[in-house]
């Protein structure tokens, strides 16, 4: 990203080829149609060149698939009024983030310790990180009281983490 | 502090996730700045949240899209690129501002020297233009002293001895010829005096100093027609207005 910051087209490149099927996949994923993931794929790699200052500390791979998240729900916003929840990024994380997980994660991994979760974890995460509902919503859709619901995606997201630590090599 | 009950702690997985409404995220995050087991839970929950946005990678994105969508992208990330300087251009640049120093250079080498000609073309013609001066002068010297020369040894010419030359007359013209006129002393001349027909005093003349050798030849700028006797003496420099010496000679013409 440093080089980034020089303007340096080829450090760009080199980031768009590593992140490209994350934000992508992330855009599909929310949105569901192939045009709208192109466009927002070139959004946020266009954010990435033109304020690659917006990147300070942390995870970019995690960074960038926040800022992913949130185009989206901006796209989905247009569409349904009712959507919150942007993951906040207002909260210091220097230092807690393991950057081993990260760098050794892959779309394959994570896929495999989500599928693992039992599905009452994991599709209220799944709808509140890639559909862009809040909790209430969830609760309403799947009909569960919401005290359930919550409980339900803090056991699963702290189990997911366990999962991937133990499975990715240090 | 008391242990953070188990809602308030599901509510924080919630927040990670991304899924509070926007009013309870707000009161939370100032909950977790201030609670340092909030904030713990927090940030392990947060880990977690991130990384399910992976579960998303695409592990084989089509060609005919990804293809496409990467040749958009670098187009205009291009476009707003600033212009980078290849590295071999500054070798290229150089001879260019060599080649234009060096002309630059000419150019001025060049016109300092049109100047400096200039200046010597100036400076001849002006010496060109004294040295016609003195050639017209000396010409016209040349001519008198012919004239005179001519007068001098003219057979026509009178001639009048005096102590040291003599006087010659010719035509309208006289002439004082000396050939041993004494070195006058420091601040001293010889002066010509003319006594007109029916003059009772001598009418101050030319002065003159004769050259190394004690010779002379003085014109009087008179007309014989009225001169009856003409006397030299030695005077002051600058002339008098009547002799304060003992004239060297007086000899009556005709």
């Amino acid at each position: 990203m440093a080089r980034v910051r020089d303007r340096d087209v080829a450090a760009f490149e080199a980031i768009y080829d590593g992140y490209n099927r994350l934000v992508y996949g992330i855009a599909l994923r929310m949105l569901g149609e192939v045009s709208a993931a192109q466009d927002l794929t070139q959004s946020v790699f266009m954010k990435v060149w033109s304020s690659p200052e917006s990147f300070t500390i942390g995870n970019f791979g995690a960074w960038l698939a926040r800022v992913a998240r949130n185009r989206a729900l901006d796209v989905l916003r247009g569409r349904a009024s009712h959507l919150e929840g942007e993951m906040p990024n207002d909260i210091a994380l220097e230092g807690t983030i393991d950057e081993i997980v990260f760098a050794r994660i892959d779309g394959a991994r994570v896929r495999a310790a989500m599928s693992a979760l039992p599905a009452e974890q994991r599709e209220p995460i799944e709808l509140g990180f890639f559909g862009g509902i809040t909790h209430e919503e969830i609760a309403r859709r799947t009909a569960t009281p919401l005290g359930t619901i919550k409980t339900r995606i803090r056991t699963g997201l702290r189990a997911l983490r366990s999962t991937l630590e133990t499975e990715v090599p240090r | 502090m008391m242990p953070p009950d188990d809602e308030l702690l599901d509510s924080v997985a919630a927040l990670a996730l991304g899924i509070l409404p926007a009013d309870e995220a707000r009161s939370l995050r100032l909950r977790i700045a201030l609670d340092e087991r909030l904030l713990a839970e927090y940030r392990s929950l947060r880990m977690a949240a991130d990384l399910v946005g992976y579960s998303a990678e695409s592990s084989g994105v089509d060609a005919a899209i990804c293809v496409p969508l990467k040749a958009r992208v670098m187009d205009a990330v291009r476009a707003q690129a600033p212009a980078r300087i290849p590295r071999a251009r500054p070798l290229l640049v150089w001879p260019a501002w060599a080649a234009a120093a060096a002309a630059l250079a000419f150019a001025l080498a060049t016109m300092l020297q049109n100047a400096t000609l200039h200046a010597d073309v100036k400076s001849s013609h002006d010496r060109a233009a004294q040295l016609q001066t003195r050639i017209d002068a000396e010409t016209r010297v040349a001519a008198a002293q012919r004239g005179e020369l001519a007068d001098l040894y003219a057979p026509d010419g009178k001639h009048f001895s005096v102590q040291g030359g003599e006087i010659v007359q010719r035509g309208d013209r006289i002439y004082i010829a000396m050939r041993q006129l004494p070195k006058l002393p420091k601040g001293k001349v010889y002066q010509a005096w003319t006594l007109a027909q029916g003059a009772k005093a001598v009418a101050p003349s030319v002065t003159f100093t004769p050259d190394r050798a004690g010779s002379a030849i003085v014109a009087l700028p008179v007309s014989t027609a009225r001169i009856a006797a003409v006397a030299v003496s030695v005077e002051p420099e600058g002339g008098s207005k009547a002799p304060t010496s003992t004239p060297n000679f007086i000899r009556k013409l005709g």
